[in-house]
C-alpha cells in the first residue's frame, strides 16, 4: 500500500509505533507484576484500536496527535490505577446510591452554570480549570456500577414479580422507581443537553443489565417502549430533537444537503467511495467530513480500508464485547457477572450506536468511537472499563483456583 | 416467561450482540457497495477531485473537431453547453464530462488489473477521450437559429440513433465554471438566472407538445383501423361528441368547414379532425401507442433525460381528455427529445433507434471502451402505418397553404409538422418536427421556442435551417 500523503517524516511519524509499543509494555508488565491471571486478549485487542485510532488522528488532525498522546499516558495511569487501588473488586458493590449520585451528578453536570459549555449545538461539556472532558463518559462507568450492584441485590424481587399485566410482570412499586427514574434522567439529558448519544447508551445499557439481571425480556420491551413513546414526545415537542431525526431521514434533502445535514452527507460519500478494499491509507477524502477525527472516524476507516476493513475493525469490537461476555460468564459472584456483563454491553452499545449514527442507521450521536476516535474522556474512561473486566477476569481465575 | 440463572442470560446477550453487529455490519455494507448513486453524486468532493487532479482527455465531434480539451477546461462550442456540460473543482461536473468522466480521466480501462494499480499503487493510466455524435456543421446551424431566443433544438439520425446536434438556450458559461477564478460567479449567475441555463432543455425540458402530437394520434387511428387516410372527414366548428360536454367544445384550428383527408389535416393541422381520430381509437389505445412511441418514458440516452407524462394519471378515461390529448393538449408533457424520436420512428420505416451522445470511447491507449449504440431498434409501427404517416407529413410541408410551408428547403424534400402548444407559464410555445429527405431520411429534428410569437410558423424556420445542414454532411 503507497502512503501517497504521508508527508516528510518528522517526530510524528515514529512518535505512533513508540506511544503504541511503550504503552503496550507498560500496560503489560504493569498487569503481570500486579500477579494478575486476567484474561489475554482483552489488552492487546485494546491496544490494536489504539494504534487504529492514532494513525487516524495523525491522518486527520496531526496537530491533536500530542494531545491525543498525553491523553494515552492519562488513560494508561488511569488503567494502573484501576488494576491496583481496589483491594477488593467486591466492595464497589457495598455503596451503590453513592455511585448512583456520581453517575447522575456527572451526567447532569453539563447543564450547571459556569462550568457547563456547549459545543457543536449539544450541552455535553464540562470545562474544569485546565481543560474540558466529556463527563457522560465517566457517568457511564458510574452508572453500570450502581445497576449491577442494585440489582445484584434485588433482582429476585424484581424478577419475581407478584403481578402481571398481560405478558409485563410489575414488580413492586418500590423496586420499579429506580426504572422510571432511570427513564426520567435519559429524556432530561436528551432534552436538555441535547445528546442522544448519552440517552441511548444510559439508558440502553440499565435495560441490558436488567435483562441480564432478570432475564425478562418483557422489561426490555417496556424499556424500549418508554424509551420510544418518551422520543417521539421529544419530536413533537422540540425542534432541536425534531431536526435530528430529519437529519437521519433525508440528509440528501435539497435544503438539508448543504446545510444541518452536510457533515453526515459527507460521511455518506466517503463510505460510498471505499468500496470493498477502500482507498488505501491516504488515498480517500475523508478529511472532506468536519470533525472527522471525533465524529467520523468509523467512516474515516471505512473509506480507505474498505468494506473488508470496516468488517475486521467491527470484528475488533465483537469480539472485545464478547471476552467481556466471557469474563463476566465465570464471575464468582453475582454483582461481578452484572459488572462485567454491563460494562462490556456498554461497550458493544456504544460501538453499535455510533457506528450506526455514521452509517445513517441511526440518528447521528455525538458519542465516540471507543479506544478508536480522538478524544481524551473516552479513551481514559474505556481504559478504567478495561481494568474493571480485567479485575474481574482475575478474581474469578483466583476463585477457581481455590 | 421463566426466571433464568445470570449466566443463561449472559449467553443470550452474546447472541444478541452478534445479532446486532451483523445487522450493522449489512447496513455499513449496502452503505459501501450497494449505492452507487451516493458514490457518483456529483456533488460529492470525491466526484470532483477525480474530475480536477489529473490530466484529462479531450472530447470530440464526430469529425474530429474538439469540443473541450485542457485542464481547466476549455470549451470550443458555447451551444454545447449542458450536453458536453463542466468539470469544475468546486461544484462538481455535469454533462459528458461526469456520464464519462471515469473514461476522460483514463480511470476506466478494459484491464481491470490497470484499474486495481490505479486505485492501489496510485498509478495513472493516461487520460481517454470521448467521440460524440455531433455534427459541427449542424450544431452551428442550431446554434444560429436558436440565436436570441429560448427554446431547444435536438436532431438526430433516425437509422442508428447519433445525435447529430442539441442546443439548449440560454446556456451557462461553462468555460467560467471549469475556471477557479471565474467558478464561483459563473456558479451564482447560472443558479440565479431567471431561463435556468443548466437545464438541458432538448433532453430535460418538458413542454405540452400541442400539434405535433397529431402524428401519435393519427398513428393509433391508423393502428386501431378507425382511419381511412383517404377519406373525407366533414368537419364543423365547433365540434362536440355528445351534449353531456356541456359548455366544452373542441375548436378548429384552420377555422373553416368542409372536408379533410389526413394530409389536408396534417396540412392545416385540423383538431376536430384528430379529436374525432382520437375519440375513434379510444383513449386505452392511443395511450398505448403513445407509451410505445416512448412517450412518458425517459429516453435511454447516455445523459439525464425526462420522461414527462401521457396524463396526470397515466391513463386517458375521459373523452375530453382523449379529444384534447388527440390534438396534443390535455395533461401531456413530453420533451423535444422524445417528439424527435416519434419523428426519427417514422423516418426509419417505423423502427425506433435509442438515442446517444458519444459514438467512440477510448482509454488513454486507444482501446475502446464500452460505448452506447442505438440498441437493436423496436419496431414501434408497422412499415406501412410509418409509409402513411411520412406522405402526410411530406404533405404537411408541400400542400398550398400549409402552416408548416417555413420548413420548406430548395432542393431538399422536407416532411414535418408545426406545433402551437397552449400552456399556463404565458403565451403558447412554437414546435415543429421534421425529418429530411423524405424518401430517404437522415435526419429527424424536433425544435421548441418557449412563448413563440407565431407559435409553430417561428419554430419551422429553425427546422428548416438545420435540417438542411444535417442532410447536407458528408456521412
Amino acid at each position: 500500500m503507497a502512503l501517497a500523503d504521508a508527508g516528510a517524516p518528522d517526530l510524528s511519524t515514529v512518535a505512533v509505533p513508540l506511544a503504541v509499543a511503550g504503552a503496550g509494555l507498560a500496560l503489560h508488565l504493569a498487569l503481570r507484576l500486579s500477579g494478575s491471571r486476567a484474561d489475554e486478549v482483552l489488552l492487546p485487542l485494546a491496544l490494536a484500536l489504539v494504534a487504529i485510532g492514532l494513525v487516524l488522528v495523525r491522518r486527520l488532525a496531526p496537530g491533536l496527535l500530542p494531545l491525543q498522546l498525553a491523553w494515552l499516558a492519562v488513560g494508561a495511569a488511569a488503567f494502573v490505577a484501576a488494576l491496583v487501588v481496589p483491594r477488593d473488586l467486591g466492595a464497589l458493590a457495598r455503596y451503590p446510591y453513592t455511585w448512583a449520585l456520581a453517575g447522575l451528578a456527572l451526567l447532569l453536570s453539563p447543564l450547571l452554570p459556569v462550568i457547563g459549555r456547549e459545543v457543536y449545538g449539544t450541552r455535553i461539556w464540562v470545562r474544569l480549570g485546565i481543560g474540558s472532558f466529556q463527563p457522560s463518559e465517566a457517568a457511564k462507568l458510574a452508572l453500570v456500577i450502581f445497576f449491577a450492584a442494585y440489582l445484584a441485590e434485588h433482582r429476585e424481587l424484581i424478577a419475581r414479580a407478584p403481578r402481571r399485566i398481560g405478558p409485563l410482570p410489575v414488580p413492586p412499586l418500590a423496586y420499579l422507581a429506580p426504572i422510571l427514574v432511570m427513564w426520567a434522567v435519559a429524556m432530561l439529558v436528551l432534552v436538555a443537553e441535547r445528546d442522544l448519544g448519552a440517552t441511548l447508551l444510559v439508558f440502553g445499557g440499565f435495560l441490558a443489565l436488567l435483562w441480564l439481571a432478570t432475564g425478562e425480556l418483557a422489561y426490555v420491551a417496556a424499556g424500549l417502549a418508554l424509551l420510544a413513546a418518551g422520543g417521539a414526545a421529544a419530536v413533537a415537542l422540540f425542534p432541536h430533537v425534531a431536526a435530528r431525526v430529519e437529519i437521519w431521514q433525508r440528509p440528501f434533502a435539497d435544503e438539508l444537503r448543504f446545510g444541518a445535514s452536510y457533515q453526515l452527507v459527507q460521511g455518506l460519500f466517503a463510505l460510498a467511495g471505499g468500496g470493498l478494499f477502500g482507498a488505501g491509507l491516504g488515498g480517500g477524502m475523508p478529511e472532506q467530513i468536519p470533525v472527522v477525527w471525533s465524529d467520523f472516524v468509523f467512516d474515516a476507516f471505512a473509506e480507505e480500508a474498505g468494506f473488508a476493513g470496516a468488517l475486521a475493525l467491527l470484528a475488533a469490537f465483537l469480539l472485545f464485547a464478547h471476552r467481556g461476555l466471557a469474563i463476566a460468564l465465570h464471575a464468582p459472584t453475582t454483582f461481578l457477572q452484572l459488572l462485567a456483563g454491563g460494562l462490556a454491553a456498554s461497550f458493544a452499545l456504544q460501538t453499535l450506536v455510533i457506528v450506526g449514527g455514521n452509517a445513517a442507521l441511526l440518528p447521528l450521536t455525538g458519542i465516540t468511537l471507543p479506544f478508536v476516535a480522538y478524544g481524551g474522556s473516552s479513551l481514559v474512561a474505556n481504559f478504567v472499563l478495561l481494568a474493571l473486566l480485567l479485575r474481574v477476569s482475575d478474581e474469578s481465575a483466583r476463585a477457581r483456583a481455590r | 416467561m421463566s426466571r433464568t440463572a445470570v449466566q443463561d442470560n449472559i449467553r443470550a446477550l452474546a447472541l444478541a450482540l452478534i445479532v446486532l453487529f451483523l445487522v450493522t455490519s449489512v447496513g455499513v455494507g449496502r452503505r459501501m457497495l450497494l449505492s452507487p448513486e451516493l458514490a457518483n453524486d456529483p456533488q460529492d468532493p470525491r466526484v470532483a477531485a477525480v474530475a480536477f487532479d489529473r490530466a484529462r482527455g479531450p472530447v470530440l465531434a464526430r469529425d474530429g473537431t474538439v469540443l473541450a480539451r485542457g485542464q481547466p477546461r476549455q470549451y470550443a462550442e458555447p451551444s454545447l453547453a449542458q450536453v458536453v456540460g463542466y468539470a469544475s473543482a468546486a461544484y462538481g461536473a455535469a454533462g459528458i464530462e461526469l456520464a464519462y468522466g471515469a473514461a476522460l480521466v483514463g480511470q476506466d480501462s478494459t484491464d481491470p488489473l490497470a484499474v486495481l494499480r490505479a486505485r492501489y499503487l496510485r498509478e495513472r493510466a493516461p487520460p481517454g477521450s470521448v467521440t460524440l455524435g455531433i455534427d459541427p456543421a449542424t450544431q452551428r446551424a442550431a446554434a444560429a437559429a436558436l440565436a436570441g431566443r429560448t427554446g431547444a433544438v435536438v436532431a438526430l439520425d433516425p437509422r442508428t440513433g447519433q445525435i447529430l446536434a442539441s442546443a439548449s438556450l440560454p446556456t451557462p458559461d461553462t468555460g467560467a465554471l471549469a475556471d477557479p477564478a471565474r467558478a464561483a460567479a459563473a456558479w451564482a449567475a447560472a443558479r440565479g438566472a431567471d431561463g435556468r441555463p443548466l437545464l438541458d432543455r432538448a433532453a430535460q425540458g418538458l413542454y405540452a407538445p400541442g400539434s405535433i402530437f397529431k402524428i401519435v394520434t393519427a398513428a393509433a387511428a391508423l393502428e386501431a383501423s378507425v382511419l381511412d387516410p383517404t377519406a373525407k372527414v366533414r368537419i364543423d366548428d365547433p365540434f362536440q361528441a355528445d351534449p353531456s360536454w356541456g359548455a366544452y367544445a373542441v375548436r378548429s384550428s384552420s377555422a373553416a368547414h368542409g372536408d379533410f383527408d389526413l394530409s389536408l389535416a396534417m396540412a392545416r393541422s385540423e383538431n376536430i379532425y384528430f379529436a374525432k381520430a382520437a375519440l375513434a381509437t379510444g383513449g386505452a389505445r392511443l395511450a398505448e401507442t403513445a407509451a410505445r412511441l416512448g412517450i412518458g418514458r425517459a429516453p435511454a440516452l447516455d445523459l439525464p433525460a425526462s420522461r414527462g407524462q401521457l396524463s396526470r394519471s397515466g391513463t386517458l378515461d375521459r373523452p375530453t381528455l382523449v379529444a384534447d390529448t388527440g390534438f396534443g393538449q390535455g395533461e401531456l408533457l413530453v420533451s423535444p427529445l422524445q417528439m424527435a424520436l416519434v419523428a426519427a420512428a417514422v423516418a426509419n420505416g417505423g423502427v425506433q433507434m435509442d438515442p446517444h451522445h458519444a459514438i467512440a470511447v477510448r482509454d488513454g491507449g486507444g482501446n475502446a471502451l464500452p460505448t452506447p449504440d442505438g440498441g437493436p431498434g423496436r419496431r414501434v409501427l408497422s412499415a406501412d402505418i410509418a409509409r402513411i404517416l411520412a406522405r402526410a407529413l411530406v404533405d404537411a410541408v408541400e400542400a398550398p397553404g400549409a402552416f408548416a410551408a417555413g420548413a420548406r428547403v430548395a432542393g431538399l424534400r422536407v416532411a414535418g409538422k408545426t406545433g402551437t402548444a397552449e400552456n399556463p407559464s404565458g403565451a403558447a410555445h412554437g414546435w415543429f418536427v421534421g425529418f429530411a429527405p423524405a424518401d430517404a431520411p437522415t435526419v429527424a429534428v424536433a425544435v421548441v421556442l418557449e412563448h413563440a410569437p407565431r407559435g409553430g410558423e417561428d419554430a419551422a424556420p429553425v427546422g428548416a435551417a438545420v435540417l438542411r445542414a444535417a442532410a447536407g454532411r458528408a456521412r
